[in-house]
């Protein structure tokens, strides 16, 4: 500190932080021209750690990306305030490994399973890649196209390799489809059940393991269990259509979907649901936000909306909850993703946290997955219609951590309509296919 | 008088030259004598005169005492000395009397030269030389006065004494010295006017006979002067040439050489008003003005930048530490003029100024910001690969939307995502797409060359899709119509439908041309087509439960450009190339004719609630109808830089959308209040660019997307956009 000369300004600074790294209480007077690189030295030194761990430094809720004096008077903050700045652990640039190309977009990609890839595309059909981008399996399930598709996690089946498909679709039904992951043979799957409840397309489907939840653009939300119906539910449509030709053709087998109903229908949005899932507390609850510019919160046992976030004029694309605390994410077109606390009731008071601006309209948000000891809680990734994948900590909401471009050199739109984040591993879905990168998974920890 | 002779008569004998006998004292005696004498003489007169007018009984002698009396010294005799033989004069001896001893005169005030008045209010008025007090003598009133005066023959000629506080009569010497103050002679008595001149240095035997400088006569006392010569010469030379004329002969003009000034008669007018006086400077005008009349940064830059005739004061203040650092006066140049100008009577400009602030002339709108929401951005793009995109509409359930080009594709997409998931093929150009507003059954049409299209989309649930069938192709046809109709309807059974291909087309009669435009009625039974086609077919209104076209018009003045339903009375809305007319389909007469002073009608949109009607031009204009109001324009708008090409309000909220050739969108916020009072609130919020212009062509239709504030819209250079807010 003395090396950088009496001549420069210092400012007075405290350091604090969420991870594991915490230092004293004590105030520091820093130069004002050190930059992040600085920084983190000092608190590397400080704890006098064995192996040094790049930090990044939040001032005021920014990330720190000039000198220290530069931020000062930018934003006009005088040298003998005391800055409180908190330091979280850096974020490694992400890096792309893998690409697996598509003849159509891709509307739904799942990385739950590990060593696999799920991805759902607008042409009906479900692909299974491994991690070598081996095209595993493609399996036909609807005929039009697939808006989601997610593990139903907990199967019980014979086979260990056996995995339950739950897929959402624009023919307003929404299937269950056996699959294996180990075969190599489209013949292996079996369309188990088709779910009717919905009259206008599926937007979204999500498990919970024992239950489903599907959102639907006629503002309807279907709470399903996961059985398998040994008869028919719901009664065919006797209509002349070239569906129930093929429904017929389909009939004559043994494979033919169970039509199931629904165990209940959610109603309380008045336009379109974009998207519902299942909260943490083991599906007792469920979020769901819609083109309505609401966030409500659902008792599920009792089919009740228990708490309605009402926004003005966001119409919202996605919804997500983070891990730990008791808020949603919720992206809408007006290019914000936004934290809502859940915990208040529905006062009249948008109990709005924080709001991530975006150039374009994000149209998928997918929090840290729950375990990952080395991805900080705060974290949160969104992909939006520019092609532009972005990773943010919910601590600092003016501009993001990184953020990387997907599909670059292709003609034509970029759109990144999913992303799913399991074990250090993002999967991009959209318009140019599925890209695979990895993000936040360092080499700085050692791995337990 | 003699003397004077005498002198005269000496002096030419001076002048003679005669060598006279320096002492002329005996002539001068004499004359002193006789002077004396003729003063006295004088003073006899004088007394004379005097006593012509008081006293007519005094003697001579007693003049010439009087006369004696007036010589302060005692008067000197001459008498012949008998030693010199000289006269001399002699003086009288100086009598030890009383009289020559002051000391015997009574107290004498001594005060000294002091204001009398500081005596006023004592009992004495001095000390006399002893130091006692001399008391006030006592005085009469003015009665006393005045009889003194008549009893005193001398009263005339006392005087008041301030320091004896008493009359004293004059003495003769002072009234002598009055006298000759009055007659403005000299107050000397001894002085002699007519002296004689004494010559020290000139005269006989006085002569200065050396020269009083050494140096030799100049030349000129004794030469003739060459210049003078030539100047008289040039003179005699005029004189002889005629040039000088000795008595030039006067002017024959009998005009009096005087007149009399005060003749004229006085002037009717009033006198002109005297100027009015200028203001004397202050402070401020001084060159070391005090510091707070000096004017601050502020203030000077104020003055400099306010006009020269609004200035308070034509100067600035300025401090100079002394009179000579003061500069000249730079004004002064411009202060002549000016006045020059003034009395030339130079008619100058007189400069009216607005006095208007130019702020207060934009209409107070509310800031788009509280208008919120309204798009702003460009969420999605669908791309056309081939051709320009004409038309596009949105489902009325706003998730899907259709997009038609020139090469006869039909593109169906999701608005949100903008995935096209259903194309259709057509032969020829796509002229308009429109779904039907009808939310129990779902279809759109498509207008081809000559032909509607009815196309129902993909994934429909079965109850719905039942419904739209059993409408577009019923099972036991309708009867058909007593005239037989020149459009053909044909519908594939509803078995065979499928929804790649159009489950009903109807066939327009031929030659009518392209369809510009579908109009669909609320209800959605009714669909009213514009071909582009020459001839009066242009018009058909299809009923889709008759299954039935019929042309509502058997001729029409000028060429239809569009048409529409009001939203909610059986009003009909037809667009020339000029006029709108307004046609009552119940009464089936002609309502009112509206006129937008647009020379060719390019676009037209109605409010959903009914009385507004926006129509759009190829001139740019855009005219807003209040239908209650008014034929002519309520507003009219000229903003895009080239052709407006399409309009329309959105269904929900107070929003309205026009495109252009420029290939910008503006969306306008338009509310619309229920009162009759209120005037529709007209604000511009936002012009929205992405779109290329291609072949001067830019956005051709615009369409919102209903219950969102979206806006979709289609270009010419096959881009489809949704906007989002």
């Amino acid at each position: 500190m003395a090396s950088n000369g009496s001549s420069e300004f210092s400012h007075p600074v405290v350091f604090t932080t969420q991870t594991a790294y915490p230092l004293p209480t004590q105030k520091f007077m820093i130069p004002a021209s050190w930059r992040r690189y600085q920084l983190s030295q000092l608190v590397n030194k400080a704890l006098s750690l064995d192996k040094p761990v790049p930090f990044d430094f939040l001032v005021r809720g920014e990330i720190l990306r000039t000198t220290l004096g530069e931020w000062c008077t930018e934003k006009g903050v005088g040298e003998e305030e005391t800055l409180e700045i908190e330091y979280i652990e850096s974020v490694m640039p992400p890096q792309r490994m893998t690409s697996l190309p598509h003849e159509d977009w891709v509307s739904s990609v799942s990385c739950q399973e590990p060593g696999h890839f799920l991805t759902a595309s607008y042409d009906g059909n479900l692909r299974l890649f491994d991690y070598s981008q081996k095209l595993l399996q493609t399996i036909p399930v609807h005929v039009a196209p697939i808006t989601s598709a997610v593990f139903v996690q907990g199967y019980q089946s014979d086979d260990a390799d056996t995995r339950l498909v739950a897929t959402a679709s624009h023919d307003l039904t929404a299937r269950l489809t056996e699959i294996t992951v180990t075969q190599a043979d489209p013949s292996s799957s079996k369309a188990l059940a088709s779910l009717h409840l919905h009259t206008a397309p599926l937007t979204s489907i999500s498990s919970s393991g024992t239950h489903l939840l599907t959102a639907s653009a006629d503002g309807l939300i279907g709470l399903w269990d996961t059985s398998i119906p040994i008869n028919d539910e719901v009664p065919a449509e006797e209509i002349p259509s070239e569906r129930r030709k093929r429904r017929k053709l389909d009939g004559d087998l043994e494979s033919r979907p169970k039509r199931k109903a629904p165990t209940s229908v959610l109603k309380s949005h008045t336009a379109r649901v974009s998207k519902a899932i299942f909260a943490r507390d083991g599906g007792k609850s469920a979020v769901s936000a819609g083109f309505d510019s609401t966030v409500r919160t659902w008792d599920i046992e009792n089919g009740v909306c228990t708490n309605t976030i009402t926004a003005s004029a966001k119409p919202f694309l996605d919804v997500a909850l983070p891990s730990s605390a008791q808020t949603v994410l919720a992206a809408s077109t007006d290019r914000t993703v936004c934290q809502y606390d859940l915990r208040t009731g529905s006062s009249t008071i948008t109990p709005h946290i924080a709001s991530l601006p975006h150039p374009a309209t994000p149209s998928c948000i997918v929090v840290p997955p729950s375990g990952a000891a080395s991805v900080s809680e705060h974290q949160v990734i969104t992909g939006a219609y520019d092609g532009i994948v972005r990773l943010w900590d919910l601590r600092s909401e003016k501009s993001a951590i990184t953020s990387f471009k997907t599909w670059e050199g292709r003609a034509g739109g970029r759109k990144v309509l999913t992303v799913d984040w399991a074990a250090g591993v993002v999967g991009i879905g959209g318009e140019g296919g599925v890209e695979v990168w990895r993000v936040g998974e360092g080499d700085r920890l050692p791995s337990s | 008088m003699q003397s004077e002779d005498e002198g005269e008569d000496g002096e030419p004998e001076e002048d003679d030259g005669q060598v006279d006998e320096f002492p002329e004292i005996d002539t001068r005696s004499d004359s002193e004598d006789e002077d004396a004498d003729s003063e006295g003489g004088a003073d006899e007169e004088d007394e004379d005169d005097e006593d012509e007018e008081d006293e007519a009984d005094e003697d001579e002698s007693e003049s010439e005492f009087s006369d004696d009396s007036l010589r302060i010294f005692p008067k000197s005799t001459t008498v012949v000395s008998d030693i010199t033989g000289q006269p001399k004069k002699v003086y009288p001896p100086i009598e030890p009397d009383y009289d020559s001893d002051s000391s015997t005169e009574d107290a004498p005030n001594r005060v000294g030269n002091v204001p009398m008045h500081w005596y006023d209010d004592l009992p004495h008025v001095g000390y006399d030389i002893n130091g006692k007090k001399v008391l006030r003598p006592a005085r009469g009133d003015e009665l006393d006065k005045f009889l003194q005066t008549i009893e005193d023959p001398s009263a005339w000629t006392s005087a008041f004494d301030s320091k004896a506080q008493m009359d004293r009569p004059l003495s003769s010497e002072e009234l002598d010295l009055i006298r000759r103050l009055q007659e403005n002679e000299n107050p000397d008595s001894q002085y002699d006017p007519y002296e004689p001149t004494v010559e020290w240095f000139t005269g006989k035997g006085k002569e200065e006979i050396m020269p009083l400088s050494a140096a030799p006569e100049p030349k000129r006392r004794w030469v003739p002067s060459k210049w003078e010569k030539q100047k008289v010469m040039k003179i005699v030379r005029a004189i002889r040439q005629g040039r000088i004329v000795p008595n030039k002969p006067k002017t024959a003009s009998d005009k009096p050489q005087f007149y009399a000034v005060w003749d004229d008669q006085p002037s009717e007018q009033t006198a002109p008003l005297p100027a009015p006086k200028p203001r004397l400077p202050t402070h401020a005008e001084s060159y070391n003005p005090p510091e707070e009349y000096l004017p601050t940064e502020e203030e000077r830059k104020q003055w400099e930048e306010t006009e020269k005739e609004d200035r308070e004061r034509d100067f600035l203040p300025q401090k100079y530490s002394a009179l000579r650092l003061v500069p000249a006066y730079d004004q002064f140049i411009q202060q002549r003029f000016q006045r020059q100008l003034d009395l030339y009577l130079a008619p100058r400009v007189q400069r009216t100024k607005l006095r208007i602030d130019p702020n207060s002339l934009i209409p107070k709108l509310p800031s788009p910001s509280s208008l919120k929401p309204f798009p702003v951005y460009k969420s999605l793009d669908v791309v056309h690969e081939k051709g320009r995109t004409r038309c596009i509409s949105i489902s009325p359930d706003g998730n899907w939307a259709a997009s038609g080009d020139e090469n006869g594709v039909v593109n169906m997409w999701e608005v949100v995502v903008g995935k096209v998931v259903k194309t259709w093929k057509f032969k020829g150009k796509v002229g308009a797409v429109e779904w039907c507003p009808r939310t129990d059954v779902c279809f759109l049409v498509v207008a081809t060359e000559e032909q509607l299209h009815f196309i129902i989309p993909p994934n429909l649930p079965a109850a719905l899709l039942a419904a739209t069938q059993a409408l577009l192709a019923p099972a036991n046809l309708p009867p058909a119509p007593s005239i037989p109709s020149p459009v053909k309807w044909q519908s594939v059974s509803a078995a065979a439908s499928a929804s790649d291909s159009p489950i009903l087309v109807v066939n327009l009669p031929p030659s009518s041309g392209l369809p510009k435009q579908l109009a669909w009625h609320r209800r959605g039974d009714y669909l009213a087509t514009v071909a582009s086609g020459e001839g009066q077919g242009g018009v058909w209104i299809h009923q889709l439960s008759r299954r039935h076209s019929q042309a509502p018009f058997k001729k029409v003045k000028g060429s239809v450009q569009l048409v529409l339903f009001h939203p909610t009375k059986p009003h009909f809305f037809v667009a020339t190339q000029r006029y709108v007319r307004i046609y009552n389909l119940a009464e089936q007469k002609l309502l009112k004719t509206l006129q937008p002073g647009i020379r060719w009608i390019s676009s037209m949109d109605v409010h959903p609630l009914g009385d507004h009607l926006i129509v759009g031009g190829y001139d740019r204009k855009l005219c807003w109808f209040d239908l209650e109001l008014s034929d002519k324009p309520y507003k009219i708008l000229r903003y895009h830089s080239r052709a407006i090409r399409s309009l329309h309000f959105h269904p929900t909220y107070p929003l309205f959308a026009s495109s252009s050739d420029d290939g910008s969108i503006q969306i306008f916020h338009a509310r619309v209040y229920n009162d009759l009072m209120t005037d529709p609130l007209i604000v511009p919020l936002k012009i929205l660019r992405g779109h290329q212009v291609r072949e001067g062509l830019g956005v051709l239709q615009v369409k919102w997307v209903p219950r969102q504030p979206w806006l979709a819209s289609a270009g010419a250079d096959g881009h489809v956009a949704v906007w989002c807010s």
